[in-house]
């Protein structure tokens, strides 16, 4: 069977993913919702507040943002 | 029609079943008796509020054949299928929320192709347009067909008969109350859906003894698994190595869903592409009463999303343990719905279906209702149409594209299944989700992007991804004497990945190679506005190319 081009970039870029190890590719995917964990938690009011500032805590959509990211850092981190 | 016997409804059932057909069509009959303009069918007349979205866009998302289908893929490759409501929404989600749905908001657009026209040109916006439309009518058809089999198989119910009822119920709410009365309406089949999906989720862990049980019993399955592949040698927990309960799976695992994919290709493009691009996804936020509601909107259904797979996947696991005989995961749930739920129960579970089919369906009919209306009736065909007049356009098409629909249905019925014309259908979206995805994030990035390049790329891109489709086909790689592309079944993921770069690496140099585009199209890049934001009345109709405010 013929190998072209693409199928030798498949091969290789198969081979270099396959050396990576799968607790590396957890700390990936954990650290990327870190990442944007504290991306959401830095955002200025302006951004997760109606005009005027929230009046109860639940119109600040940073908490509502930071714990469906919290709840994937856990899923994440333990499945 | 296995299933049909040990699914028998009873008069219970049927009147559970009535009483949510009843609710869903009175809701969007009321919403629809104050229709008057095309704002209020196409955007809910921006007075919808986030609670409302929120769950709407979690039951747009979850359609009537994903509620078997992703527990039958829970039962075939494990956890890994959640990824596609874990890390394939929420993070896109909150992205949308914080980034892209206030600047598509601010901009008072009804569409995405029609942001993209602003940004680019009419080119890029006419093929964004008819993609969307294509996928869309088209898989108005597969929703109804698959999900009539699935009743037909499930409840013995006439295929025929369930396709033309929900045809004619979804199309007349929608018809009538456009995307008010989908909003509201899928709210309610949102929470139908989750009690349904519920329901089964803990009669399964009562039945099983628990979560710890649960566990307990897949991994001796796995164990089981095992020693079947190593011809009878035991072997330990830790040598059965399970992808059962894993959601990262190694690159060079069997199942579809290999780490790089499902991080690359979906957490990183095909999410973002569906919960930024979509238009059926993305129309529901921009009718939000304020640009703060848009945004909370996507924050509550990022909430919502994160217990989606509890309730979808996790039965599929529960199959394993219960059902281990069976051969087909698709039949995990409907032989599930058999075993634990009593005559009476089962009613609450149909309605959970057909909720999940109708508010998928309601969605993708409007949807492709407001792009045939604004982004080509009223671009190309009447500029200054009045607003009464696109309703009646607008309603029209929805009568239209119902039609179609079921044509298409009865079309896709003659078909084999083997003949691979309703598989190239269902992965239709990932052919051009990614050029899309690209596109529309260099745009609004990239201040140099032009739409001459843009063009160019969106069509090198499509045509990647179909190129690709073509050649992992047996036939193909068979005659042309290669050897397969992709090493995993359904390389969609990878498609998705190759189109996006194909896509973006074009753009860039073409745009590098052109003049840049003047200045009033960078108010649509971010950080390039001009400090004039526009409130909801102001943006009253599409502003057309020049764009009025953002």
């Amino acid at each position: 069977m013929l190998m072209t081009p693409l199928h030798h970039l498949g091969e290789l870029l198969r081979a270099i993913l396959k050396t990576i190890p799968l607790t590396a590719i957890r700390v990936l995917f954990v650290a990327s919702l870190v990442a944007l964990l504290i991306w959401v938690v830095r955002l200025p009011k302006s951004a997760t507040e109606p005009d005027g500032g929230a009046k109860r805590w639940d119109e600040n959509l940073k908490i509502g943002a930071a714990g469906a990211l919290l709840i994937q850092i856990v899923i994440y981190a333990l499945l | 029609m296995v299933f049909a016997a040990t699914n028998s409804l009873t008069l219970p059932d049927y009147v559970v079943i009535v009483l949510y057909l009843i609710g869903t069509i009175a809701m969007g009959i009321v919403i629809g008796a104050r229709m008057k303009t095309g704002k209020e069918f196409f955007l809910g007349g921006r007075r919808l509020p986030w609670w409302a979205i929120g769950m709407s866009l979690v039951a747009t998302d979850i359609g009537g054949t994903d509620i078997i289908g992703v527990g039958g893929a829970a039962f075939s490759h494990g956890m890994a299928i959640a990824n596609f409501e874990w890390i394939g929404c929420v993070p896109a989600m909150i992205v949308g929320a914080f980034v892209f749905i206030p600047f598509l908001y601010r901009s008072g657009v009804y569409t995405v192709p029609e942001f993209l026209e602003r940004r680019y040109n009419v080119g890029v916006r006419a093929v964004m347009a008819a993609c969307w439309l294509v996928f869309m009518a088209c898989n108005l058809g597969i929703m109804l067909l698959a999900s009539a089999k699935m009743m037909s198989t499930v409840f013995g119910w006439n295929e025929v008969g369930c396709m033309l009822v929900t045809a004619i119920l979804v199309g007349g709410y929608t018809f009538v109350g456009g995307l008010a009365a989908v909003v509201y309406t899928d709210m309610i089949q949102c929470g139908v859906m989750i009690a349904g999906c519920l329901l089964i989720l803990v009669l399964g862990l009562v039945e099983i003894g628990g979560v710890g049980e649960l566990r307990k019993r897949l991994a001796e399955a796995d164990v089981r698994e095992a020693a079947i592949v190593n011809e009878g040698v035991s072997v330990s927990n830790a040598e059965a190595d399970s992808e059962r309960t894993s959601l990262i799976l190694p690159a060079d695992t069997e199942s579809p869903f290999p780490w790089p994919g499902i991080y690359f290709g979906l957490a990183l493009i095909l999410s973002p592409a569906y919960w930024l691009g979509n238009q059926a996804i993305v129309q529901r936020s921009l009718g939000a009463r304020s640009e703060f509601e848009a945004r909370a909107s996507y924050i509550w259904g990022a909430l919502l999303k994160n217990i989606i797979p509890l309730i979808v996947a996790v039965p599929g696991l529960i199959a394993v343990v219960l059902l281990p005989d069976l051969s087909n995961g698709d039949q995990a749930i409907p032989s599930l719905i058999g075993v634990l739920l009593p005559a009476g129960l089962r009613g609450l579970f149909v309605a959970a279906f057909l909720a999940a089919l109708m508010s998928s369906m309601d969605s993708y009919l409007n949807s492709a209702a407001t792009i045939v209306s604004n982004d080509f009736y009223k671009r190309f065909i009447d500029r200054d149409v009045s607003d009464e007049r696109l309703l009646k356009v607008g309603r029209v098409t929805t009568i239209v594209l119902v039609a179609w629909a079921v044509l298409f249905a009865f079309l896709l019925a003659t078909m084999s299944e083997k003949s691979g014309i309703y598989a190239v259908f269902q992965t239709l979206m990932a052919f051009f989700q990614g050029p899309a995805f690209a596109v529309l994030l260099l745009g609004v990035l990239w201040r140099r992007a032009t739409g001459q390049a843009a063009f160019i790329a969106l069509l090198c891109g499509i045509g990647t991804s179909v190129s690709l489709y073509a050649l992992n086909q047996p036939d193909v790689y068979g005659a042309l004497g290669w050897e397969p592309l992709f090493r995993i079944h359904e390389p969609f993921l990878y498609f998705s990945i190759w189109a996006f770069l194909v896509t973006a690496v074009v753009l860039v140099v073409v745009s590098l190679l052109g003049t840049p585009e003047p200045s009033g199209k960078l108010r649509y890049v971010f950080g390039g506005h001009t400090g004039d934001t526009c409130s909801p009345t102001d943006t009253e109709s599409s502003a057309g190319p020049a764009g009025r405010c953002l």
